[in-house]
Formats: C-alpha cells, sequence, structure tokens
C-alpha cells in the first residue's frame, strides 16, 4: 500500500474527528491533504508519544471521536505506549499506526527488528481488544467502516511502502497549533482549556 | 487476578510498615483535588507507593500507571488540551529521563504541566544508585529552566497547588520535589 494514498483516503472519510498527527510524514502529509489548521493537532515533536498524548485528550472529550496516527519508529521506541492504551481503554480512540520499516522522517533509516515485527500481534499481547492489519488499499476501503467508525478503542496497522518524501511542515509555530486546537475543543466541547476565555459570540 | 484496587491496598500496607505516613499521601492527594487535578499518571518509586496507591483508591481521581516516565508527560500535556487539570507523578530519576521530551514537547508548543517526584539524593536517602542520580537532581532541572519548589513540611503541602497553578500561568512545566521525611510524616 502506498503511504499517500492510504492517508489520503483516511483523510477522505474524515468528518468531525480531533486528530493528533506525529513526527514528519504524517504532519505533512495530513496538512498537505486537508489544510487543516483547528481540528488538528500536528504533534510533529512526538518523541514517540503521539498516542498517550491523544489518550490524554480523548479522556477529556468522551464524546468525540479522536483519530491518531503513529509510525512504526515511533512504535518501536515505545511500544508501551499500547499498555496505556489498554489501561484506559477509550472508546473513542481510534490509533492508526503506519508501519514502512523504516525511520521515514529521517532518510528512511531501516528500524530494528524491521523484517521480523508483528505490530498486530504486539498489540494483541497487550491486551487490546480491536485490531486491524491492512496491507492493501482495497482491504483499507472494505473494512474501513467497521474499524474507525463504530465505536471501541482500536488499533490500526497499516503496512505501506517507504516513501521519499519531503514536504513541508504545517505553517504554524508550537504555540500556535495550541492555541488554535485548544480553542477549537473549548468551542466544540465546552470545556475550559485557557485560563482566560475566548468570547465566542 | 487481584484488581488494581486491591492491589494498590495491598501496597499502601506494605509502605506503613516501612514507615511511609498514610496520612501525608492522603493530604498530597487531597491537595491535588483542590487545586483542580483530576487525572494522575505515575510511575513507582519506594517513598511514593502510598501517595500513588492513594491516588489510585480515590474516587475523584482518574490515576493511569504508565510504562515509563514520557508517557506520563504525552498523557498530561493531552490532558491539558480537553481541560483535565493533571499531574505526573514519578520518582527523581524519572525526572532525569524526561528533559528531551518535555523540551521538545512542552517547550515547542508551551503547554504546562505539573510534575511531582521524589527529593532523591538527599542525606537520608539509603540507596547508593538514587544518592548519586540525585546529586545532579536540581541542577538538571534548573539547567532547563523550570521552575521548583521543595516540599518541606506538612505546612508547605498547599505549595502542591501553587506550583500548579503556576505551570498554567507560564505555560510551562513546574515541578513539586516531595523529600522523604515529608512523605515519612516526620516534617
Amino acid at each position: 500500500m502506498k503511504y499517500a494514498e492510504a492517508v489520503a483516503y483516511i483523510a477522505s472519510r474524515w468528518t468531525d474527528e480531533l486528530v493528533v498527527t506525529s513526527a514528519g510524514t504524517t504532519s505533512e502529509l495530513w496538512h498537505a491533504e486537508t489544510g487543516e489548521t483547528e481540528k488538528v493537532f500536528y504533534l510533529e515533536a512526538s518523541m514517540s508519544l503521539s498516542s498517550v498524548f491523544a489518550c490524554g485528550i480523548a479522556q477529556g472529550v468522551a464524546e468525540k471521536p479522536v483519530w491518531v496516527f503513529s509510525g512504526d519508529g515511533a512504535f518501536c521506541m515505545n511500544p508501551g505506549m499500547l499498555q496505556v492504551e489498554r489501561q484506559m481503554n477509550l472508546p473513542n480512540l481510534k490509533h492508526f499506526m503506519l508501519s514502512n520499516r523504516v525511520y521515514g522522517s529521517t532518510s528512511n533509516v531501516p528500524l530494528p527488528g524491521r523484517v521480523d515485527n508483528d505490530y498486530p500481534a504486539i498489540a494483541r499481547g497487550f491486551g487490546i481488544e480491536r485490531v486491524y492489519s491492512f496491507g492493501s488499499m482495497n482491504e483499507l476501503q472494505a473494512t474501513f467502516d467497521e474499524a474507525v467508525l463504530e465505536p471501541g478503542h482500536t488499533f490500526i496497522h497499516l503496512e505501506v511502502e517507504p516513501m521519499d518524501y519531503r514536504g513541508a511542515s504545517p505553517p504554524m509555530d508550537g504555540p500556535e497549533v495550541k492555541f488554535r486546537f485548544g480553542r477549537y475543543v473549548e468551542r466544540v466541547t465546552g470545556n475550559q482549556v485557557f485560563s482566560a476565555p475566548l468570547d465566542h459570540g | 487476578m487481584e484488581s488494581n484496587i486491591e492491589a494498590s491496598v495491598r501496597s499502601a500496607a506494605r509502605s506503613v510498615e516501612t514507615g511511609y505516613s498514610a496520612d501525608v499521601a492522603q493530604e498530597i492527594v487531597d491537595t491535588c483535588v483542590d487545586a483542580g487535578i483530576s487525572l494522575v499518571a505515575s510511575l513507582p518509586d519506594d517513598w511514593i507507593a502510598h501517595t500513588i496507591a492513594s491516588f489510585e483508591q480515590d474516587e475523584r481521581v482518574n490515576h493511569v500507571p504508565v510504562n515509563r516516565e514520557e508517557s506520563a508527560l504525552g498523557l498530561c500535556s493531552g490532558a491539558f488540551l480537553a481541560g483535565t487539570g493533571s499531574a505526573a507523578l514519578m520518582g527523581a530519576s524519572g525526572l532525569m529521563t524526561l528533559v528531551y521530551a518535555i523540551t521538545k514537547i512542552n517547550y515547542t508548543y508551551e503547554i504546562p504541566i505539573f510534575i511531582m517526584i521524589t527529593h532523591r539524593g538527599t542525606f537520608d536517602d539509603g540507596a547508593k544508585f538514587h544518592v548519586s542520580n540525585g546529586l545532579y537532581l536540581e541542577d538538571v532541572i534548573k539547567s532547563i529552566s523550570m521552575p521548583y519548589t521543595i516540599i518541606n513540611s506538612r505546612d508547605e503541602l498547599p505549595m502542591i497547588g501553587e506550583a500548579y497553578h503556576h505551570s498554567r500561568k507560564i505555560s510551562r512545566p513546574t515541578v513539586a520535589v516531595l523529600p522523604k521525611k515529608l512523605l515519612q510524616g516526620k516534617v
């Protein structure tokens, strides 16, 4: 499966879910596909923490679905992210893990265990009940509704080809990403994120 | 298998046997709740075993044991963006592993988090491997300009709330440091 095609398809199915992207390619591709600057937190400095970051968001906005992207590079650094996800078992969290078997943001340097790593098996081993694995666009498209739109914490493994992509970062500095996203959360959930509220009237 | 609550009751009992104060642990929990904290992510240190158990057993708090200290940072950072007050509770050595994640996530995006750690490396610390680590603890905190306060007695426990609110005020991490004698109820 082509990396960019997978991301483009998921973006085409996106409606009003909150989205967290991770370092490098997913942030760049998602912004290129959608141009969105409010309901996406572009966590380019993700440090393998995008999914636990998304857990923090999802636990506070139970009525909103949260989609989070990570890569298998991040997964190799912190596979225990799935233990935290399982512990919290948030029904509104969908975790897309794009597996290209390389560190895609750093010139496709090969991952440790790249041939043998069985990510869906690891997820099941941590007790995650809803695990999907897609190796082709046909599979992704055929099962997307069941995997993504039905409730329940879900880990979705997407086996993709490495790509030579170096897109532009979303054109916002960190604090702007924070404020745009946080103000959006305030607006749609009524939660107070910042100490000083905006007048939405 | 016993539940998390049952396991935490057992851990708390052991902590009392080894000299740590159930009352102080509960005061820390109450202070955090009063400050607006409703989510706590923790990694263990023997000194705070009872505090962790008290968070686990308190229905006002969503306590999440995490796999590593960086995950506590990630979870609490995300919680901020949902409007949830949170704290990351860990040993001093846990904080020493966090420098890169703090500078990358919390400083880049200006996301506040509140961290509580043990004050390892003091003269009353009997663990050699913690003492050597503690030699550099405060210097490391200062090196990345994180405001911190040492809670030297039970009278100073309200400083926990102040440190939490200060993190929100400055959009950066702050740290409250918990000494052994405090956690033992001796000061």
